[in-house]
Formats: structure tokens, C-alpha cells, sequence
């Protein structure tokens, strides 16, 4: 029983804990800098204000994938915390993500198409890990289950730790931070593939972000088994790694982050799924 | 717990240099820095029409900014305000009457606020961002009346199009 509840608990507050993440990430983004920083409460007042502005869409396909995207993120999210299977909750991902691709691509604005051609770069990039990444917990535990995983005494990290630096590496070109964030590039082109959504419809690309977090922080947790101490201090770890590696590195180009991804965070996660498959 | 009083929280502001020196500009990127730091108001400078509240405008309008203003002006969903930010928006200032300037932003998009000054102070900006977001807040209560009462929709300033804009532009030297 107790293993149902707390996954559909989490599975239903996971926008709210998203923008709790978000909100508390911006401040400790600010802190970093010496700034105030908005409250933690700052993405929820966002998304009040963006349900009262005006309806505008381009055409009514962009704002249905833009809202569909949404769904199947947390779809995704649903079936990664029952403990599902591990490959198809990344083609789930998948699929969320090229929806939104696929909304940059049916307007006619450049910066929009820009950033679809981004976006699709970034999960050349670092779709291949999160498959080696599977693989290599099918070695393992002879299953793609998450639910061995989250079940499982003998924490995956200390069978892994290759595996954990590859996920580490590739997770900055998933949530898009800097350096790896071409795909969405503010200073740039504008947000690339969420430039042309507007008010209620970005709301659901803005809310699906918060659940990207969810999700992220969710694969990392899975390496640590059901030990949930050691959990927690790997979420704290990723949290800050993170937002230091957002804070003191600048941009690159979508060369040298597919160079970079595919060359060493690939290559790592192929040698410990090598590594795996030997012993 | 009125949840609709927690909207004017998020400003997010868009700016946008119709052709003026930098000055007023660099002060604007100044109030993000540590020493203001808007952010704690809950203010984003997006660089995206469609999702902004706040249009921040800089420098004076020339002729061929202008029709680029509009366009933008156009694309943000109401509510929407409108600040001229420094002395070339607000009336032209030094620019005035130059061959290549049409003057203050006024002329072509309804202007809210007025910020005085050249270049304006980032205390100046933020007070005048934060008299735009009692204005903000009194757009938003018309127009949800608007809607509720199922009255004629509010219609901001004069409905401006970017093609009454451009078909007067004509050779300086002919």
C-alpha cells in the first residue's frame, strides 16, 4: 500500500514541488551573485499573472502542443515514480520534448525554428547517455524496472560512479543552464521553441519546466537505490553543482556541447556499462 | 486569501531602444545588477513581447524604429503599459526636430509613465516601474469587467497598426 501512496502523492504534487524548486533556485542563483533574489513564492505569482493576460495563439496545432507536451511530461514523471520501465519512460520524454520541437517548428518565426533545430541538437546530445545510462541497470539487475531500482539495499552509485558522472555531465543540457544552453539561449534568441507562446499556453510550457526539475532530480535519486539519506545528500550535491556550473560559465555552441557530450559524458557511460556487462 | 492580488508580483519587462545614445539603457541593465536588483520584486527583463506586461522604451523614435515599436507594441497581450524611459522618449530631447527623428514615443503607441531625465537614474526607473504597476493592476480590473459584465471589449489608446505607420515614409532627399 505504502509504495503506491507516496509515488501517486508525489506524482500529484510534483508541479507544486517543481516551483518550489524553481523558486528556491532562483534565490540561491541570486545569493551566488550577491543579490537579494526574488520570494520563494516568485514562480507561483508568475503563474497567476500569466492566467490573466490575454488568450493570444499563433494557430491553435502550437498551442495544443505546447499544452500536450505538458501532459506527457508528467505522463513521463507518472510512470518513472511507480517505477515503471526505464526506456519507456525516457522515449516518454522523448516524445514531450519533440512535441515542443515540433510547436517551434510549425510557426514561421526564425528564433522559434532556431531553437527547435536547438532543441533537437540538445537530445542528440544527451539522449544516447540516458540509453547507455538503461542498459546499464539492465546489467544489473537483469530488469528496466524502476521499481528494483528503488527497492534494491545496494545503492546503484557505488556500482556506477561512471554512470553518475556521465548523468552529471548531460543534466545541464537537459534542464538548459549554462554552459549547455543553447536550445533556449534568453540573451539570444529569446527562449528559442517558447518564444511564440504566449499567456494561459505558456503557462503549460513554463509549468513544464518545473516538472523537467521533478524528473531530473528524480534520475538522480535513482542512484541511490532505497537508501534515502544518501538520496537526499546526492539531490543536495546535484542541486548546487548545478547551480554553480549555471553561475560561472558562459554559453557555447551547440558544436562544441555536442563535441563535449557525445566525446566524454558518452564515452564515460560506455565504459561503465562496459565495465558492468564484464563482471 | 485574494490570489488575484498576488498578479501585479510579476512584472515582466520588455525593453526596447528606439534609437537613442545607450545612457538610459545601461542604467536599465544597472537596476538587475546587485546594488538594486529588481528581481526581488519579481521583475524579468524577458527580451519577449508575447510574455511581457511592461514595455520599457529608450532613446527617441526614428523613422525606421518606429514601425518596429509598433509591431512590438502590437504583439504584447493586454495588459499592457507603456513607460518612456528619459528625456529622447519621453519628448525627443536633444534629438528633437533631427532630420532622422520623429520625436517622443507618444506620437505613435499610448505612453503610461514618463520618466524624466538623461541619462534617468536606475531610482528613477524603478519608481516609475512601480507606478505602472498600479496602472497595470487598474488595466487588469477593467478588462476582467469588461469580460464579466459581457460589455464592449476596453480599447487601449487607438488601435494602431504598423501599416498606417509605414506608407509615410518618404525620401529625405528627393
Amino acid at each position: 500500500m505504502n509504495d503506491v501512496l507516496i509515488p501517486v502523492i508525489l506524482i500529484l504534487l510534483a508541479p507544486l514541488l517543481g516551483g518550489l524548486l524553481y523558486g528556491f533556485e532562483r534565490i540561491v542563483k541570486a545569493r551566488m551573485q550577491r543579490r537579494i533574489g526574488p520570494p520563494l513564492l516568485q514562480p507561483f505569482y508568475d503563474f497567476l499573472k500569466l492566467a490573466g493576460k490575454r488568450r493570444m495563439m499563433v494557430h491553435s496545432a502550437h498551442a495544443f502542443l505546447g499544452i500536450m507536451h505538458f501532459v506527457s511530461l508528467w505522463f513521463a514523471l507518472a510512470v518513472l515514480l511507480l517505477g515503471g520501465d526505464l526506456i519507456l519512460v525516457i522515449f516518454l520524454h522523448l516524445l514531450s520534448t519533440s512535441l515542443l520541437i515540433l510547436a517551434g517548428y510549425s510557426t514561421r518565426s526564425i528564433f522559434s525554428h532556431l531553437g527547435a533545430n536547438r532543441a533537437a541538437i540538445s537530445v542528440l546530445a544527451y539522449e544516447p547517455v540516458l540509453i547507455i545510462l538503461a542498459v546499464s541497470i539492465f546489467m544489473l539487475n537483469g530488469t528496466f524496472d524502476t521499481a528494483a531500482v528503488f527497492t534494491s539495499s545496494e545503492p546503484l552509485l557505488y556500482k556506477m560512479p561512471l554512470a553518475f558522472i556521465a548523468l552529471l555531465l548531460v543534466l545541464p543540457i537537459k534542464l538548459k543552464k549554462s554552459p549547455f544552453d543553447v536550445a533556449e539561449a534568453h540573451q539570444e534568441i529569446t527562449g528559442g521553441v517558447e518564444l511564440e507562446f504566449s499567456g494561459l499556453f505558456y503557462e503549460a510550457v513554463y509549468t513544464a519546466k518545473w516538472l523537467d526539475y521533478v524528473f531530473c532530480y528524480t534520475l538522480v535519486f535513482l542512484f541511490a537505490g532505497s537508501n534515502i539519506l544518501l538520496g537526499a545528500g546526492l539531490l543536495v550535491f546535484t542541486f548546487l553543482y548545478l547551480n554553480a556550473l549555471d553561475n560561472s560559465t558562459a554559453r557555447v555552441s551547440y558544436k562544441q556541447m555536442l563535441r563535449f557530450s557525445l566525446g566524454v559524458a558518452f564515452s564515460l557511460a560506455f565504459i561503465n556499462l562496459l565495465i558492468n556487462s564484464l563482471t | 486569501m485574494n490570489l488575484a492580488s498576488y498578479r501585479k508580483k510579476s512584472p515582466w519587462i520588455l525593453h526596447y531602444n528606439a534609437g537613442g545614445c545607450n545612457g538610459c539603457d545601461i542604467e536599465i541593465l544597472a537596476c538587475l545588477a546587485p546594488k538594486y536588483d529588481i528581481e526581488r520584486f519579481g521583475m524579468i527583463n524577458t527580451g519577449n513581447p508575447k510574455q511581457s506586461d511592461i514595455l520599457l522604451v529608450t532613446g527617441p523614435v526614428t523613422k525606421r524604429s518606429r514601425e518596429r515599436l509598433v509591431e512590438i507594441y502590437a504583439q504584447m497581450p493586454e495588459p499592457k503599459v507603456v513607460i518612456s524611459c528619459g528625456a529622447c522618449a519621453s519628448t525627443g530631447g536633444v534629438f528633437r526636430g533631427m532630420y532622422n527623428c520623429e520625436g517622443g514615443v507618444d506620437q505613435f503607441i499610448p505612453v503610461d509613465v514618463y520618466v524624466c531625465g538623461c541619462g534617468t537614474r536606475p531610482e528613477q526607473i524603478i519608481d516609475g516601474v512601480v507606478q505602472a504597476l498600479a496602472i497595470l493592476e487598474k488595466k487588469t480590473k477593467e478588462l476582467e469587467e469588461s469580460v464579466k459584465l459581457k460589455r464592449e471589449a476596453v480599447k487601449e489608446g487607438h488601435q494602431l497598426n504598423r501599416r498606417h505607420i509605414a506608407d509615410e515614409i518618404k525620401p529625405v532627399l528627393s
